[in-house]
């Protein structure tokens, strides 16, 4: 059997382009499973996997653990908004604190970047990054790519634009790494604020007109503003933001093609999606969803596999 | 007590003996004999490539006492300064009490009075290093502040730093600040550049730098006086700063002795063992710092010595403190890293000569009937810090387990000899 090169899913910088057709393959099976009148496999029996999240998560959270119970794996959830250090205890100290317990896998997420490689070092069971801070989001990656995989046969030579705040996303660098390892074209565009200052030596184009960014594109991924996220400010206001950076069906309607509409979710609906759009034919929003699970179920499985 | 310094090359640029090889015999602390002859004494100091020059000095230490002592104490970073060829040290004022008082200065010097290694206290220059009133400068300066300077917080207002560079003025005080628009690196936690935007990691700036050596050296030109920019670290800065020299300023500025052993690009993420202030930068930064090295405008080298206690750095990367120990290791990676930019008597220069020069201390001499202020090293041999013999309370040093050329053997100061093995 094929496996990983990896022990842990700390980021999509770490893997190969192997390990992602691996992961694809492993979700191609396991989306048939999701889709059978019995949805549970035995895959993980005797495995106990911890979801540690130090920061608010419902969509993620809910999805790694509906993948853990369809490998009929036993799961634990630890949450605790805000840093650990703040209440007093080391995030080394809580994480094992809960291996202790006896616990195979830790799912983690944490505000603060390398917070899983932090961990990596210091414990001994497979990590995953559920998303650290500004970082990496690996399985979110992986399921956008493999959404857009199932949408067009293949990601290579797509054009894919990143559209929203680049600066403060996980979700924008893991889609960047996934997108070039996979062959495709990938262009960011937003304020030149919510840009970062040397993204252009990551390979990607930039574009600070979101028409122009859309009439060149295949798929549009479209980022949450991640208002929580932002330490200062960065544009004047959601008003001005949604007026010249937000997407409506008539804007898609405009175009001379057809794109497909992505977005990590949750949506500000009005903000940098309109209503239309994101429930229009365009979109493959609630299509990533449902990969989620699917793509989750494949990583936790070829981890455990890596035990 | 007669001690022979045997087959000794000496470095002192003052000195009819400057680079030549003699041996050198120190009675009761006093210098007494310097030539080819070869004495009797109690204690013969022999090693392969042994150098002696004046004692070192640095100007950018940190010691947590008082108040967090638990980072490190007045005894151990003179025991670690000493280990590192340092027989004096400059203590930095953000201690808690800060030092702003005749008292926190009396505080430091009776302690270095008990110690191998001179303790110079610098003091405040803004009340509790808040960047807003000035401290008691007249007061400081009479009870023993060799300097001013907020240390680890870089100062901010322009208004401040005026009336702070004037005041100085009434007794030619030196001011030292390092340089960084808080604002514009806030924060940020590495070099911002290609790495930091491949980790997703707030960067911090080298416009962070460059806008306030830039801001600063036009107040300096309005009001006269000294300044002194500590862990200068960006090309820009550099730059800015030969051109003030050549304009006549007096300016003057260090690195750390540190800075080029790594780039933003060659530390392994997420170590916060490789998280300093100001960050390790890019290649072009590094080669700026060689060329300011070699024509002088950076004058002198300092080990940024900055003790970390394991709850403050083993965390995830963003919260962890910044800062790594270099005392003891301060020359070695000097040495290492720059030694095909910088002669031996070049780094002296920067370790010993230079930062005197810039604070107005008496150069030690080497020479018949000059007290013994000395650094005995081996600028060839190749050694590897441990954790387990470091002399510091703290243990945050990336150099732990890395081959290092140049290795100090010890000091001799106010009387007495400090070794760092048995020579």
């Amino acid at each position: 059997m094929q496996e990983l090169s990896v022990r842990h899913l700390l980021g999509i910088k770490d893997i190969t382009v192997q390990d992602i057709r691996l992961i694809f393959e492993t979700a191609d099976n396991f989306k048939d499973v999701l889709n059978r009148p019995i949805k549970k496999v035995p895959s993980l029996r005797d495995i106990t996997i911890a979801n540690v999240f130090f920061e608010n998560s419902t969509r993620t959270r809910l999805s790694f653990e509906l993948a853990e119970k369809r490998l009929s794996a036993d799961v634990v959830n630890f949450s605790s908004s805000g840093s650990s250090v703040k209440k007093g205890e080391t995030l080394l100290d809580t994480v094992n604190n809960i291996l202790a317990m006896k616990v195979d896998m830790v799912v983690i997420r944490h505000s603060s970047p390398g917070a899983p490689h932090f961990l990596s070092r210091h414990i001994n069971a497979n990590i995953i990054n559920a998303g650290d801070g500004t970082h990496e989001h690996p399985t979110q990656a992986l399921l956008d790519a493999f959404s857009i995989r199932e949408k067009y046969g293949e990601v290579a030579g797509k054009k894919i634009v990143i559209i929203g705040d680049i600066l403060h996303s996980r979700v924008a660098l893991s889609n960047i790494f996934a997108l070039q390892k996979l062959g495709a074209e990938v262009m960011v565009c937003g304020p030149v604020t919510l840009l970062p200052r040397y993204i252009k030596d990551l390979g990607v184009k930039v574009e600070t007109d979101v028409r122009k960014a859309l009439a060149w594109c295949d798929v549009a991924n479209v980022l949450r503003i991640q208002l929580e996220r932002q330490q200062m400010k960065y544009f004047p206001s959601l008003r001005e933001y949604s007026l010249y950076y937000g997407i409506d069906k008539r804007m898609l309607d405009s175009l001379d093609k057809e794109i497909t509409v992505m977005h990590p979710g949750p949506i500000n609906r009005g903000v940098e999606l309109s209503s239309d759009a994101a429930d229009s034919h365009h979109s493959i929003i609630l299509n990533q969803v449902e990969n989620g699970v699917a793509i989750r179920m494949a990583v936790l499985y070829l981890l455990a596999a890596r035990q | 007590m007669k001690i022979l310094l045997r087959a000794a090359t000496i470095f002192d640029a003052s000195s009819a003996f400057h680079q030549q090889q003699q041996h050198i015999v120190i009675e009761n602390g006093i210098i007494t004999y310097i030539g080819a002859d070869e004495q009797q004494a109690d204690q013969i100091i022999t090693v392969e490539g042994l150098c002696v020059s004046a004692g070192w000095i640095d100007m950018f230490a940190y010691a947590g006492e008082p108040g967090l002592e638990y980072k490190e104490d007045l005894e151990t970073l003179s025991a670690a300064a000493a280990a590192g060829g340092f027989t004096e040290v400059l203590c930095l004022p953000n201690t808690n009490p800060v030092v702003q008082s005749k008292a926190g200065i009396n505080f430091i010097k009776s302690k270095s009075a008990l110690l191998p290694v001179t303790l110079h206290p610098l003091a405040a220059l803004t009340v509790e290093t808040q960047g807003k009133d000035l401290t008691e400068m007249i007061d400081l300066y009479k009870a023993g502040a060799i300097g001013f300077t907020d240390g680890t917080k870089p100062l901010q207002g322009a208004d401040v730093l005026l009336k702070a560079l004037q005041y100085l003025q009434t007794f030619d005080g030196l001011l030292l600040n390092r340089p960084e628009h808080t604002r514009l690196s806030e924060h940020g936690q590495m070099h911002e550049g290609q790495a930091s935007t491949r980790l997703g990691m707030k960067g911090i700036p080298a416009l962070a730098e460059e806008v306030m050596v830039t801001r600063d050296l036009q107040l300096l030109a309005y009001t006269g006086g000294r300044m002194h920019f500590s862990l200068v670290s960006t090309a820009a800065a550099i730059e800015a700063i030969r051109q003030a020299k050549a304009a006549g300023l007096q300016v003057s500025c260090d690195v750390a002795s540190y800075q080029l052993a790594f780039t933003d690009e060659t530390i392994p993420p997420f170590d916060t063992n490789y998280k300093v202030l100001p960050p390790f930068r890019g290649e072009a930064d590094a080669a700026a710092i060689r060329e300011g090295l070699q024509d002088g405008t950076i004058d002198a080298l300092v080990s940024a010595h900055m003790p970390q206690d394991t709850e403050s750095k083993k965390l995830e990367f963003d919260l962890a403190e910044f800062g790594i120990i270099n005392l003891e290791t301060a020359f070695a990676v000097a040495n290492t890293t720059l030694g095909d930019t910088l002669s031996t008597a070049a780094l002296v220069e920067k370790f010993a000569a230079n930062p005197r020069r810039i604070l107005g201390l008496p150069a030690p001499r080497l020479e018949v009937g000059e007290a013994a202020n000395l650094t005995l090293f081996s600028p060839d041999e190749v050694w590897t810090p441990t954790l387990a013999h470091t002399k510091s309370k703290s243990g945050n040093s990336p150099f732990f387990g890395q081959a290092l050329r140049g290795k100090v053997i010890g000091i001799i100061h106010k009387g007495q000899v400090v070794l760092n093995s048995s020579f």
